[in-house]
């Protein structure tokens, strides 16, 4: 079997804080001696509470936060240990997608802008051809390269976020929250749209998010996270239907259903 | 019958800017009655927040509402200043999305229960008032709230500031609350308990609640009756039951099929299925057309013809599942297709 694309071994990261409370004295242990991989072709989605440590594993996995201590690996390469290079390398091919679309896109940028700005900063030039493409492959028609943000929608905003993920063409993708500000009838569309990316591209995913269900429909396997640990990981279809883990089972319980019993 | 504890007709609510006047509202009209809990339902835009406010008539500047909306016997869209007063706290009080919001953040949380007795009734005391507020803070499950009075909106959890702006609508027990999107800023677990909290104090004060939300999941959990908004305009309205098992909307059954459950992958042998997505992204009102604001999105509106294009379809009486009462449907289309390809 090839090495998973993401391998985190006993990852912890510990903020500092001013005031001196939370798990521990010194500082805030928001991730506590966490191990998990993505294989390659995988969505892994990520749950739990809020506060659980979730977007700060995320942010280790492409080397936003850099762990207190614990190795990251991707592509079988530890991360602590890339050059400059290998850095740059790293950010190709690990792209990140946010919760909120208009806070991560430049306001005074339009979408041509920001998509020729990525490959720049990669050293790359780019056709008009290549954006819209690029465009096309998240559902947007060419007309959008003169866009700014303020004249898209939520839903096409976040197109555009994802098609700024895509254009490096990464092997991995993380997404943080991707759906959680959308309206429900868009949140479909670019889930779609991510799982046909797995699907046809074989990107795979870590896909972190609070909406259980999302997870369910839209992931192979689940970790669940509770105070900065894994405490179950699993097939996501198992998970949810007989979940171990009294964290899990809450928040499987509390979880309102769309379906009226018989 | 008995008189509802809410009744609206017509409502259309109106902004003026620049000169130009523009309905963001039209034509709603709903019903509600002591202990029932009606569910507002619609997304970004559609109007849920602007209904919610001109039913309290705290509409925000440049905004109009015409129509009729009686609340506990009241007219609200006649009353002056002094009977809102007095309608606001023991009639009709709201609770807001962002608890944050409706908090000052000078003041201690016993200060704003506090203040809320005693602007409904000014003879109450100081100290009759504090004395209330930490009553109150035990109703709604907050530990020690003897201490906790004394506490200031930041220090409290976004769960616990929630408990506490219900704490501070329902001081004075009003015949209606409106919930605007009460747990959407929280967890699912702290989301459950707020959900459980307000169905108990429903049942205790038997208060009607205009529970306004744009998920099916809290919908599904809460309510008797669903209103579904789109675009401004009433496009469905009926029992729990009826919307969930019966739509006869394309957009609710839309909505239904975009929505993702936790069961819905039981027995599908592990095989991914993908959620039906509506092509498109919602308008307002103001960006809708003089035909159907759904058209564009609509998988069925080919099946009709133009006349979803050129007429906007009024709400008609849809068959009833046992016991559903009333259900209306604005749509040109008499009954939806068994296999609902509703989007396009
Ligand atoms: N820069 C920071 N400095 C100090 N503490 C932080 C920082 N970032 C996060 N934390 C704390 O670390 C913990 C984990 O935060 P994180 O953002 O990873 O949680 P999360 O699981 O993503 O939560 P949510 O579901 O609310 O997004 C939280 O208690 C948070 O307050
Ligand atoms: N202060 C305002 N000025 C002008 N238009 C507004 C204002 N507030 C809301 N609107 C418009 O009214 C419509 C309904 O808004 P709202 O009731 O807040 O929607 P919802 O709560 O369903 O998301 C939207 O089209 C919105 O743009
Ligand atoms: S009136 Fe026409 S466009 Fe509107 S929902 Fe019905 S079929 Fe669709
Ligand atoms: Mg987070
Ligand atoms: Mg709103």
């Amino acid at each position: 079997m090839s090495e998973p694309i993401l391998e985190m071994t006993d990852v912890s990261k510990r903020y500092r804080t001013a005031g001196g409370f939370g798990r521990g004295r010194k500082g805030f242990l928001a991730v506590d001696g966490v191990s998990l991989h993505v294989e390659r072709g995988e969505a892994l989605g990520l749950v739990g509470e809020s506060g659980s440590g979730k977007s700060t594993l995320a942010r280790m996995a492409n080397g936003l936060v850099v762990p207190t201590s614990g190795t990251v690996r991707t592509d079988g390469q530890d991360v602590a240990r890339l050059g400059r290079r290998g850095l740059r390398r790293l950010r190709r091919n690990v792209a990140m997608v946010f919760q909120d679309p208009l806070a991560s896109l430049n306001p005074l940028q339009t979408v041509r802008q920001t998509l020729e700005n990525v490959f720049r900063a990669h050293g790359e030039t780019t056709s008009t051809a290549e954006l819209v493409a690029l465009l096309e492959s998240v559902g947007l028609g060419a007309d959008y390269l003169g866009r700014y943000p303020h004249e898209a929608s939520g839903g096409q905003l976040q197109r555009v976020a994802v098609a700024r993920a895509l254009a490096l063409k990464p092997d991995l993708i993380i997404a943080d929250e991707p759906t959680s500000a959308l309206d429900v009838s868009v949140r479909a569309q670019i889930l779609n749209l991510l799982a046909d990316l797995q699907r046809d591209q074989g990107i795979s995913f870590l896909h972190v998010s609070h909406d259980l269900a999302v997870i369910r429909l839209y992931s192979d396997r689940v970790a669940v996270m509770q105070r900065g640990r894994i405490v179950e990981t699993g097939p996501s279809d198992e998970i949810f239907r007989s979940p171990q883990h009294p964290c899990t089972r809450a928040l499987v319980e509390a979880t309102p259903e769309a379906e009226l019993p018989a | 019958m008995p008189d509802p504890v809410l009744q609206v007709e017509d409502l259309c609510v109106s902004f003026t800017s620049g000169g130009v006047t523009a309905d963001v509202v039209r034509d709603l009209s709903m019903r509600l009655d002591g202990g029932r809990t009606l569910a507002v339902v619609g997304e970004s835009g559609s109007g849920k927040t602007i209904t919610g406010r001109a039913i309290m008539r705290l509409l925000p500047r440049g905004a109009s509402a015409r129509g009729r909306i009686v609340v506990a016997g009241r007219e609200m869209l006649s009353a002056d200043e002094r009977e809102l007063r007095r309608a606001r706290g023991s009639d009709v009080a709201m609770v807001f999305q962002d608890s944050m919001s409706a908090l000052s953040p000078y003041l201690d949380i016993g200060a704003h229960i506090a203040q809320a007795v005693r602007l409904h009734d000014p003879s109450v005391t100081r100290r009759a008032a504090r004395a209330r507020a930490v009553e109150m803070l035990d109703r709604v499950g907050i530990p020690g709230p003897a201490d906790a009075v004394r506490r200031f909106p930041h220090e409290f959890s976004g769960g616990m500031r929630q408990r506490a702006v219900i704490a501070m609508a329902l001081v004075n027990r009003p015949a209606l609350l409106i919930a605007d999107e009460p747990t959407t800023a929280l967890d699912v677990t702290v989301q459950a308990q707020i959900l459980a909290l307000l169905r108990e104090l429903q049942q205790e004060y038997g208060m009607a609640m205009l529970l306004i939300s744009h998920d099916f999941g809290v919908v599904g959990s809460a309510a008797d009756d669903v209103l579904v908004l789109y675009a401004g305009r009433q496009a469905e309205y009926g029992s729990l039951r009826d919307i969930f098992d019966h739509p006869a909307h394309p957009y609710t059954a839309g909505l239904r099929a975009a929505t993702p459950r936790l069961d819905a992958r039981l027995d599908t042998g592990g095989e991914r299925t993908r959620l039906r997505a509506i092509p498109g992204a919602p308008t307002s009102l103001r960006d809708a057309g003089p035909g159907c604001a759904f058209a564009p999105r609509c998988g069925l509106a080919d099946q009709v013809g133009e006349r979803c294009v050129v007429e906007a379809p009024l709400p008609t009486v849809r068959p009833t599942s046992e016991g559903g009462g009333l259900h209306l449907a604005a749509c040109h289309l008499d009954r939806l297709p068994a296999t609902q390809e509703v989007a396009r």
